[in-house]
């Protein structure tokens, strides 16, 4: 079963926001190309509400020692506490170490309404 | 942030919060000619660390941000909130956002002097006095011993001031220089406090990232140890005791063994030692927990048990930091509920004189 959880307009490219699914507090973010992401609004490492942190980019990895390119702006959630950073567009993964991912929802579109389903 | 039953019974004594003054709330607390300083020429305290960028709010934890804009840790009704009755704080202790932080001015010990000062009476009147829950740490400028044995003996007797604020930055305070104040804390039954500031880890100096400095500042918190017990502080003044706050405690058992090694072998350069020095940390030094690394419950406990006890670790949140541990996550599962105790309030009441009547009350 779906719920919506907000219009299609409330919220731009690369801006998040909290919301809830049943019984869930969650984060829903809307990355850079428009597409809609949600997760459950509690970090993995200690449990900080992640609406609270920011939607950014990251410095990419790279082969030079010096070189910052910072790339993926608007999908890339970052933790308020610790600041570990979670790729909205690879199922919530961390970049620090892709085997741990923020647990996420699916999300549709239908007639300008945001659905969260599990 | 939701509780369950169970978290209600923490029973937690937070060894490390710090609250944060802006200039101006100083002023009224501060006499002329430094008042003047501060309104007319903008006088701040001179900074180091070439970093202030490691988390998405800079050093501070995003959500910690006074929703009204001002600065994380600055207002109590938000901290009270966020954090003292969303834990269910049974004490926090204020160790300051160093900044302000006198005793690491390089210069014009006067000014650090009467900083400190102001600071400690903005700290009772709006921090200890307005909350039962919080104690505080007397502020001094240690680098002028006359004039910190001074402030303690005027602030040292406040009955919620229970420890001194030693920064840990580019001076050993165990140098005899120093002695007086650690005599004067031991009259008024305040403990040390010993916080690191902005020490330098890295040949004297700064590594060219963050993430280095915060990776070794438990370098800067060995040298501290190792300086006060060879130095002989413990032995001169043996109710003292010291609390080392935010280094977290896993380097310990590597320390003990160090310099007990080099003590069996050196005894003679530092014979007003008199003891193992792993048995002066065990009789007279605590260690905060945060920022603790994630372990599994047989890492941890392997710890305790290489340092031979587990009475000197105490539980800190560093709030409203950006590697704040929360109390609910940050320790491995599993743990018995004896240890917990211990570490959440037992071991920081028996550490400070002036929380000893918590216990009756509990
Ligand atoms: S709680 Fe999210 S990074 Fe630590």
């Amino acid at each position: 079963m779906g719920e919506i959880v907000c219009h299609e307009e409330d919220l731009k490219p690369g801006e998040m926001m909290e919301s809830t699914f049943g019984r869930h507090s969650i984060v829903l973010c809307r990355a850079s190309d428009g597409h809609y992401y949600a997760f459950l609004n509690r970090c993995i490492h200690q449990g900080a509400p992640l609406s609270k942190g920011k939607l950014c980019g990251a410095p990419a990895a790279t082969d030079e020692v010096g070189e910052y390119n910072f790339v993926k702006e608007g999908d890339i959630l970052r933790c308020p506490w610790h600041g570990r950073e979670f790729d909205i567009k690879n199922e919530g993964r961390m970049l620090a170490n892709e085997k741990l991912k923020i647990r996420n929802f699916k999300v549709h579109v239908k007639n300008e309404q945001v659905i969260v389903y599990k | 942030m939701a509780q369950t039953k169970e978290q209600k019974k923490l029973h937690l004594i937070d060894t490390d919060i710090h609250e944060r003054v802006e200039y101006e709330e100083l002023l009224p607390y501060l006499e002329q000619p430094y008042k003047r300083y501060i309104e007319d020429c903008g006088w701040i305290q001179e900074k180091h660390m070439p970093f202030t960028q490691p988390a998405v709010a800079g050093v501070n934890r995003a959500d910690a941000v006074v929703p009204d804009g001002r600065p994380a840790g600055s207002d109590l009704p938000f901290m009270q909130e966020q954090l003292l009755d969303a834990i269910g704080h049974d004490v926090g202790i204020l160790t300051g956002a160093l900044d302000p932080s006198p005793s690491s001015m390089h210069g014009w010990y006067e000014m650090a002097a009467a900083l400190a000062s102001a600071y400690n009476d903005w700290q009772i009147e709006n921090w200890l006095d307005k909350d039962e829950r919080l104690y505080g740490s007397v502020h001094i400028a240690a680098q002028d011993p006359q004039s910190a044995v001074r402030e303690i003996e005027r602030v040292g007797s406040h009955k919620k001031m229970i420890q001194i604020l030693l920064p840990i930055d580019d001076k050993l305070w165990g140098d005899p220089y120093y002695h007086p104040i650690f005599e004067a804390a031991e009259k008024y039954e305040l403990m040390i406090g010993m916080h690191h500031n902005e020490p330098p880890i890295h040949y004297g100096g700064w590594p060219r990232y963050f993430i280095e400095w915060h990776t070794l500042i438990p370098v800067a918190h060995m040298t501290m140890v190792t300086n006060m017990v060879f130095n002989g502080v413990f032995e001169k003044f043996p109710k003292l005791k010291m609390m080392m706050i935010e280094g977290g405690f896993t380097y310990v058992p590597f320390l003990m063994r160090k310099m007990d090694q080099q003590y069996r072998d050196l005894r003679h350069e530092v014979p007003w030692v008199k003891r193992m020095p792993s048995d002066i940390i065990r009789e007279h030094i605590c260690f905060t927990t945060q920022p603790l690394e994630e372990m599994t419950k047989k890492e941890f406990l392997q710890t305790f048990e290489q340092m031979g006890s587990d009475e000197i670790v105490s539980f800190s949140t560093d709030y409203p930091h950006w590697d704040y541990d929360s109390p609910y996550e940050a320790l491995p599962p599993g743990l018995d509920e004896d240890l917990k105790r211990k570490l959440f309030s037992e071991n920081a009441r028996n550490f400070y004189p002036k929380l000893a009547h918590l216990k009756e009350e509990q």
